[in-house]
């Protein structure tokens, strides 16, 4: 299912037979450069293809640098690629209009931050509620009870009705992993999403996070540097294997 | 979860600076509501509080002087004039209605009105009416038999305090005379209601220069001719003479809102930059606080939220703030239009009920909402434009 990578974590037993599995994200010929002024651009990704297969829990690692969150960013098309195509679900999402993207988004991708990114004004239960009020897939009244749900499957029942302040970091992260579930998304990106807490914790949050995603059979593409989850994935991407920018920074002629 | 939820969270969430913007609006809209308020209502007190009379007779000078202290009791008297004015005029053909009037001193500040029953009587032309709430009028005694009954205007009745039957006087050197209220009249809205009137006998007898001189000084004679075509006639024939002068109550009036319309404009010039300011202040809360949230929006976005979303939560947060600081302000500034209109009513200047001063609010209140949302747009447009991964990453 791999093309162009290579595994790099520890051999391991691969807990699935990944070939007969339909891919939840697939790339080809992803390019994605930054402008740095100057006519000078950044290269930041070149990947030939890649694909992620539904239902696995992937980690993607690499160097700072090396283009793990513009990836992310790419596959939950709030940015869009150079060039190249990004299928998530087989939906190419770089070619869908904005608000169809926005859409899309809402409704298939969920997105967990290193910093948690919780509204600070709103609640826990807002938070997740928010999610549900961009995607407007469920039925307002639902949206309480589906929220409180959530969030009680993740041990913050009594933690409905507290604003971000007021919760702790490994709380937060629930939350936020909570709000990223609320659509019942089949695909997870997770950015970083144990950095921001001590190991014990990060433990605590993995497990919660693996253990929901799989229960409903949402596909996990996780960036991350911490053992804890390189050794809970079931595939572990060194983004450098994948990722051959041809040039790290070129000119670009004017005529 | 609805979008004005949204909008009234994140308001609810920055309390103190929602407070100060909501009420910077409504300052500004109590200042814009108090002005306007006022400035009709004393426009529109001028209208009903004028006399139905076509013309004014009194002494040569200053012909606002002579209907500002008149008709609206305002200003010093204007000299007097001779009674023989008041038979020439009431003895001439093209003359229906002419009642003497002669302004005398005052009693707490009550203006003494001497004139005859005449300025009271009802005609079919005349839109106002006097009518008696409690007693009766007074008699318009013969010159020589003076009564001293005094009858009340409404206002000069509650404030003083007097009743039918008593007795009163200003100063000792008038206590010779003491008046005996037989009469209180019910509110016309106009300056008589703030009036003690009394016979010309009675004043004449009183005023110690008329009775030691013999002479029947009057300070203006009201008329109305037969025929409106008659009014031109009748204003030159009293303007040739030496020392009488005819003037239009109606063209003065119309002199008065000249100048009042004027101060209008300056206002109107000041209320502008106040509202302008206003705008300011409530677009640099908007910006600012559309900046400080770049990263929740750049969240907002990356959960799916659309860019019409992010566009109407923040047009929503200033069109709250713009009703919230409007609904305060057209409650403040009644409040202070209600104050000053009173304070005003209290010294005697002619102010209109201000609940009867047209339906300014619902424009008002339109226009601050529209201004409102004005004020949001650019910093909405700066929300719809946030670069969701740019503002996505760490903030370390």
């Amino acid at each position: 299912m791999i093309a162009g990578g290579a595994s790099s974590a520890a051999p391991r037993p691969q807990r699935r037979l990944m070939t007969e599995v339909p891919a939840a994200v697939t790339l080809h010929g992803v390019k994605k450069a930054f402008p740095l002024g100057n006519g000078r651009t950044l290269d930041a990704l070149n990947i030939e293809h890649w694909a992620v297969s539904a239902g696995s829990c992937t980690v993607l690692t690499g160097p700072s640098g090396s283009g793990k969150t513009t990836l992310l960013n790419l596959i939950a098309g709030v940015s869009l690629p150079t060039a190249g195509t990004i299928a998530v679900h087989d939906t190419d999402i770089s070619v869908l209009p904005e608000p169809r993207r926005d859409r899309f988004r809402a409704h298939h991708i969920g997105y967990v931050f290193q910093t948690f990114n919780l509204l600070s004004a709103f609640t826990a239960l807002e938070n997740v509620m928010l999610s549900m009020m961009f995607a407007d897939a469920i039925p307002k009244p639902e949206q309480r009870r589906r929220a409180g749900e959530i969030l009680a499957r993740l041990g913050l029942a009594a933690r409905l009705s507290h604003k971000p302040p007021q919760l702790s970091r490994g709380e937060q992260q629930r939350v936020a992993i909570a709000r990223a579930l609320a659509n019942r998304p089949p695909l997870i990106l997770a950015d970083e999403p144990c950095a921001s807490l001590d190991a014990s914790t990060a433990r605590e949050v993995l497990d919660e996070l693996l253990s929901v995603c799989r229960e409903a059979g949402t596909t996990l593409l996780v960036v991350s540097h911490e053992s804890a989850v390189l050794a809970a994935g079931d595939q572990v991407i060194d983004i450098t294997t994948i990722n051959r920018p041809e040039y790290r920074v070129r000119f670009v002629e004017r005529v | 979860m609805t979008i004005l939820m949204v909008a009234l969270k994140y308001l609810r969430g920055r309390f103190v600076a929602s407070a100060l913007t909501s009420l910077s609006v409504a300052l500004g809209v109590s200042l814009v509501i108090a002005s306007v308020l006022l400035s009709r209502g004393i426009q529109q007190g001028f209208i009903e509080g004028t006399t139905d009379y076509s013309l004014l007779v009194g002494a040569k000078g200053s012909p606002t002087q002579l209907v500002l202290n008149v008709v609206f009791r305002m200003d010093v008297p204007t000299p007097n004039i001779s009674y023989s004015t008041y038979g020439q005029l009431r003895d001439d053909p093209r003359v229906e209605v002419a009642v003497p009037v002669a302004m005398g001193d005052a009693y707490q500040g009550y203006r003494y009105v001497a004139t005859t029953g005449g300025y009271f009587a009802a005609f079919p032309w005349r839109r106002k009416t006097f009518a008696i709430s409690e007693g009766r009028f007074f008699r318009d005694d013969p010159p020589e038999q003076p009564m001293y009954e005094a009858m009340l205007g409404a206002v000069a009745a509650r404030l003083t305090g007097l009743r039918v039957g008593d007795r009163f006087h200003e100063g000792e050197e008038m206590a010779e005379y003491p008046m005996t209220v037989v009469g209180i009249l019910r509110s016309t809205n106009s300056a008589d209601d703030r009036a003690i009137f009394f016979s010309l006998a009675s004043y004449w007898e009183m005023n110690e220069v008329s009775r030691k001189m013999k002479v029947k000084p009057l300070t203006a004679v009201l008329v109305r001719p037969k025929r409106m075509s008659d009014l031109a006639g009748l204003h030159r024939g009293v303007n040739v003479t030496a020392e009488t002068q005819a003037v239009f109550p109606s063209a003065v009036l119309l002199n008065i809102f000249n100048v009042l319309r004027l101060v209008d404009e300056v206002i109107a010039i000041i209320l502008a930059f106040v509202v302008l300011v206003v705008l300011l202040y409530l677009f640099v809360s908007m910006y600012s606080a559309t900046l400080e949230r770049k990263r929740e929006i750049a969240t907002m976005r990356a959960l799916g939220a659309r860019r019409a979303t992010i566009l109407g939560i923040v047009l929503l947060e200033s069109c709250a703030l713009a009703v919230i600081g409007g609904a305060l302000g057209i409650a403040g500034g009644h409040s202070v239009a209600y104050l000053g209109a009173s304070m005003l009513a209290g010294r005697g200047g002619p102010v209109a009920n201000l609940f009867a001063v047209g339906a300014l609010e619902p424009v008002v209140f339109g226009s601050v909402v529209a201004l409102g949302a004005l004020a949001g747009l650019l910093p909405a447009v700066l929300a719809y434009r946030t670069e969701v991964a740019e503002n996505l990453a760490p903030l370390s």
